[in-house]
């Protein structure tokens, strides 16, 4: 499934809103939340988090991971929850008028 | 991304931390993922990279950083194209720094662009000055300008004190305006009030305030002697106003309303509209333009004529820009600037061939190089890019030595001096024109050498390279163009050669040629006692009594007066109507070289009465007017006629219409104002006739000349000690700076030029043979083998150079009969190129082509068969 432009920022934010993560489990979560319909690609995914990070809505960290890995965890900043927040109202206005007009199709002859 | 983080970015340090980072990160996630599942993180890495948005100025240095590695990779390439380069782009610059001293520099004022020159023009003299009532009409009427501001360059004695004797200098007598309008502000003290248009008050050079006030502030407010008259100092210019003459250098501002009384004359000039002699420069006001200010003025100027027909007849109004009118007014300097620039054109064209060709024959070593560059994905583009970078380094490389050349250059155009006092400044100097125009000569270089490497690149067929090892397609052609340059570099460097040779062919004729007046036991002396607004009555006097003075010192074998020495760089003119010469249409007068010479001139000076007489004591004042032409007057208006008996009318201060001069003899034609002139027709007019304010004495000397020249100013300093001597030489010393030196000056510049681009073009012949040679190596082993002799091989490689050298001597050739004649029209005195110099310059090419081939022939000759044919 494609997605909207701008649509991958918020995807990642919402995904965060979780608690941090690192770049790989960030593909792995919004995969698995979406039922696999959302197969994001991780060459897609990375360029995107160091867009966000460099405006300051996520903070990455080294951290160790449950494996005893060390990784780059990424978290959501207070400027990015307030982002998310706004994106998320914006998305939800979207989504409520798209969803009046198409509503329930009437049968289509064709 | 926010301009702040993206500036962050361009700090290289900052990215390499990124990118540590970036890298680090991504290991630890394939560790853990697997790098099947991240996918192509390359390319991840690579839209990062992108996002911090200086990508394009990474691979800008990555080129740069390339092209050094390769260039150090071949420092005998490098070497030969950056003093290549260097020499060519640094004589261009220094040419250019002396065209621009000539003619080119823009006038040192506020937006110069802005600036027009405003003359008065009649169909006698294109360049008149304007009158002062004309230019008071002009500033008053006229809409297009937003000021217009009139000056005279003129030469004032000046003294700090009574005491003391007075120097000459440059001075500009300007109107009150003239510095608000060319938007020059005073370094200190201030500029002209408006009711100081006929004060005694004065702005001093910020130079003259340097060597006579040290740069104290005190100056100002102190007075100086101005011909006399106490001046105030009220303000000094800025050190890069230079006044708006290219080689006078005023070192005293003064206002115009001061000219009668510091010329001492009984009416004021100011109110004298029959007397041109203002140079006017206008300030056009936003929204016009020459062409509406020209239209205006013809206006302005109809109507004046109108209305005093006396003195504006025919006269019309000209705006120019100040390129216009030095062009216009010395078309000789134009000439010569065309012909220098042409010249070392060349040489860039010859050094550039030479860059050309050397990164073609490293372009076919490279083509493997390029070819993988091409196979591993890098676009055409990007190669091409690289390469190009590659051609601007050795460029720019190129002109930063070719400023220390220019340097260099400029330091001997420098010493070009002309010997007057006060002394005219040529003024050539390095500032930022030449920078920009040295950087502009090696853009335009890159592109010329730079296209041909990057066109063959484009044109690599990569799969062709790759199999044969560098042997790229149509080897033939390409050689053709690489033999189609050096052959050209060799037709350049003939013209430039022969060039050079009219002029040392010249030089040797001046040098040869005696001058047509004694040189020898001479002194001259300038005096103006004029500086001293003496009455014509009191100068005259003076002169009467120098002249008797000196005569009976000892040492002195005689004594003349003249206007103007022959030669020196200030020559007097006058207008002349010559009786049954028939004028153009309009015209009434023209104007030639003349001068008031005292009777015993023609003796004292050796210059020969060919028929008639020389004047004599008993031509004075109130007996017949008489006047003596040289030949080439004579010749030119009054041909095939005896000039003797001839009359002419001579413009005086009554104007055209006094007693018209009978010829009484003519004298031999020389030269006056340059040794390279063409026959100029001059005529003399008795000094007692013609009195003048200002004249040279001519003294003769028993022994040593220039050991009169302590007697000589005591002798003005017993008459009057505070009239100003100047120009004290011998004639042997100002003939020498004028004919010899200058002439040498330019036969060093043109043989200089000649020599770096036979020396260039050697180059490059020597560069395409030697590389043929290592090409053929294969083939030169077969041969040996078969039985050729070291000879054969010689041979075969000299015919090669030869033959290059012989097609190019043939374009040359024909290139020089095509240039010769422009060069002798632009150049007066220029000898005839002679066949015996163009077989000089063509032997001289083979010769040098013959030795230049030798070299690698050797070595072809020298190869081991064995080896040479293993090698493949």
């Amino acid at each position: 499934m494609d997605l909207l432009q701008g649509t991958l920022d918020m995807l990642v934010l919402r995904t965060l809103l979780a608690g941090s993560l690192h770049g790989y489990g960030i593909a792995k979560n919004i995969r698995s939340a979406s039922n696999e319909a959302l197969d994001i690609e991780f060459g897609s995914l990375y360029p995107a988090l160091k867009r966000l990070e460099a405006k300051g809505w996520i903070a990455s960290a080294w951290e160790t991971s449950e494996h005893n890995r060390r990784a780059k965890y990424y978290k959501l900043t207070a400027a990015g929850r307030k982002h998310l927040v706004r994106e998320h109202s914006k998305w939800s206005d979207f989504v409520r008028a798209v969803g009046r007009i198409m509503g329930t199709l009437p049968e289509v002859k064709g | 991304m926010t301009i702040r983080n993206r500036l962050k970015y361009l700090w290289p340090a900052r990215r390499r931390r990124e990118e540590r980072e970036m890298r680090e990160e991504l290991t630890s996630l394939t560790a853990i993922a697997g790098s099947q599942e991240l996918g192509n993180l390359t390319l991840a890495m690579e839209d990062v990279r992108a996002s911090w948005g200086w990508t394009w100025l990474e691979s800008i240095v990555a080129d740069i950083r390339y092209s050094l590695r390769a260039l150090r990779r071949q420092p005998a390439f490098a070497a030969v194209a950056l003093v290549s380069l260097a020499l060519a782009i640094g004589a261009n610059s220094a040419i250019f720094s002396f065209a621009d001293a000539l003619l080119l520099r823009p006038l040192p004022v506020k937006d110069p662009a802005a600036v027009f020159d405003v003359t008065s023009t009649t169909p006698d003299n294109p360049f008149e000055g304007m009158s002062f009532p004309d230019y008071r009409d002009l500033r008053d009427k006229s809409r297009s300008f937003s000021g217009l501001a009139a000056y005279r360059l003129t030469t004032l004695g000046v003294a700090a004190n009574p005491a003391a004797p007075a120097q000459i200098r440059f001075a500009n007598l300007v109107s009150g305006n003239f510095f608000p309008v060319a938007g020059v502000t005073p370094s200190a003290g201030r500029a002209f009030l408006p009711d100081e248009a006929a004060q005694p008050v004065a702005m001093v050079s910020y130079a003259f305030w340097q060597q006579k006030y040290a740069g104290e502030r005190s100056a100002i407010g102190s007075s100086l002697r101005l011909n006399g008259i106490v001046f105030t100092i009220v303000g000094v210019a800025p050190a890069s106003f230079t006044g708006l003459d290219r080689f006078a250098l005023p070192s005293i501002f003064v206002p115009l309303g001061m000219a009668q009384r510091l010329a001492g004359e009984m009416t004021d000039p100011l109110e004298d509209r029959g007397r041109h002699d203002l140079v006017v420069k206008g300030r056009l006001s936003a929204g016009a333009s020459r062409v509406s200010a020209q239209a205006e003025l013809a206006i302005i100027g109809a109507a004046l004529e109108r209305e005093y027909a006396k003195t504006n007849r025919n006269r019309r109004m000209a705006v120019r820009t100040e390129l216009q009118r030095r062009i216009q007014q010395s078309p000789h300097l134009l000439a010569l600037v065309k012909m220098l620039m042409g010249l070392v054109a060349l040489i860039l064209i010859i050094a550039c061939s030479n860059v050309a060709n050397l990164l073609l024959a490293r372009g076919r070593a490279r083509s493997r190089e390029i070819a993988i560059r091409l196979s591993i994905g890098a676009g055409r583009s990007r190669v091409v890019r690289q390469l190009m970078t590659e051609s601007l380094i050795v460029a720019m490389a190129g002109a930063a030595a070719g400023l220390f050349v220019a340097y260099g250059g400029i330091l001997l155009l420098n010493m070009q001096s002309v010997p007057s006092d006060p002394p005219f400044v040529l003024g050539v100097q390095l500032d930022w024109r030449v920078v920009q125009f040295s950087m502009l000569a090696a853009l335009g270089s890159c592109i010329f050498f730079g296209l041909a490497p990057a066109w063959q690149t484009a044109r690599t067929d990569f799969v062709t390279a790759l199999k044969t090892g560098g042997d790229g397609a149509a080897g033939k052609l390409r050689t053709f163009g690489r033999d189609l340059l050096v052959a050209g570099q060799i037709a350049l460097a003939m013209v430039v050669l022969i060039a050079a040779g009219m002029f040392l062919a010249s030089f040797r004729n001046i040098l040869a040629e005696p001058p047509e007046f004694r040189t020898d036991h001479l002194i001259g002396m300038d005096t103006a006692p004029a500086a001293l607004h003496y009455s014509p009555e009191q100068t005259n006097a003076f002169y009467r009594r120098l002249v008797d003075r000196v005569r009976t010192m000892a040492g002195v074998a005689g004594v003349a007066m003249t206007e103007a020495l022959p030669l020196s760089p200030s020559q007097t003119a006058v207008s002349v109507a010559p009786e049954g010469y028939q004028f153009p249409k309009g015209r009434e007068k023209e104007i030639e070289f003349g001068a008031a010479v005292d009777a015993a001139y023609f003796s004292t000076m050796h210059v020969e009465i060919k028929r008639g007489r020389a004047f004599t004591d008993d031509d004075r004042a109130g007996s017949r007017r008489v006047a003596i032409v040289n030949q080439q007057f004579a010749k030119t208006y009054w041909p095939g006629q005896d000039a003797i008996g001839k009359r002419i009318r001579v413009e005086s201060m009554d104007g055209m219409d006094g007693p018209a001069a009978e010829v009484v003899g003519v004298a031999k034609t020389g030269h006056y104002l340059t040794v390279n002139e063409k026959p100029a027709p001059f005529v003399y007019l008795p000094y007692e006739q013609n009195p003048r304010s200002r004249m040279t004495l001519i003294v003769q000397s028993t022994g040593d000349a220039s050991a009169l020249a302590t007697p000589l100013r005591e002798a003005v300093r017993s008459i009057d000690g505070n009239v100003p001597v100047f120009n004290l030489r011998t004639v042997a010393t100002l003939y020498e700076s004028r004919v010899t030196d200058t002439w040498l000056n330019y036969s060093q510049m043109v043989g200089t030029m000649g020599f770096i681009g036979l020396a260039l073009a050697t180059t490059g012949l020597y560069g395409l043979v030697a590389y043929t040679v290592s090409r053929r190596v294969k083939e030169f082993g077969i041969r040996v083998a078969i039985g050729a002799t070291r000879r054969d091989v010689v041979w075969l490689v000299e015919r090669r150079g030869l033959m290059l050298a012989g097609v190019g001597i043939a374009i040359g050739g024909a290139l020089t009969a095509v240039a010769a004649p422009m060069l002798w029209a632009s150049f007066p005195g220029l000898g005839a190129s002679s066949p015996a110099l163009y077989a000089l310059v063509a032997l001289a090419l083979l010769t040098v082509s013959a030795i230049a081939s030798y070299v690698p022939a050797q070595r072809a000759a020298g190869l081991d068969p064995l080896r040479a044919l293993r090698n493949e």
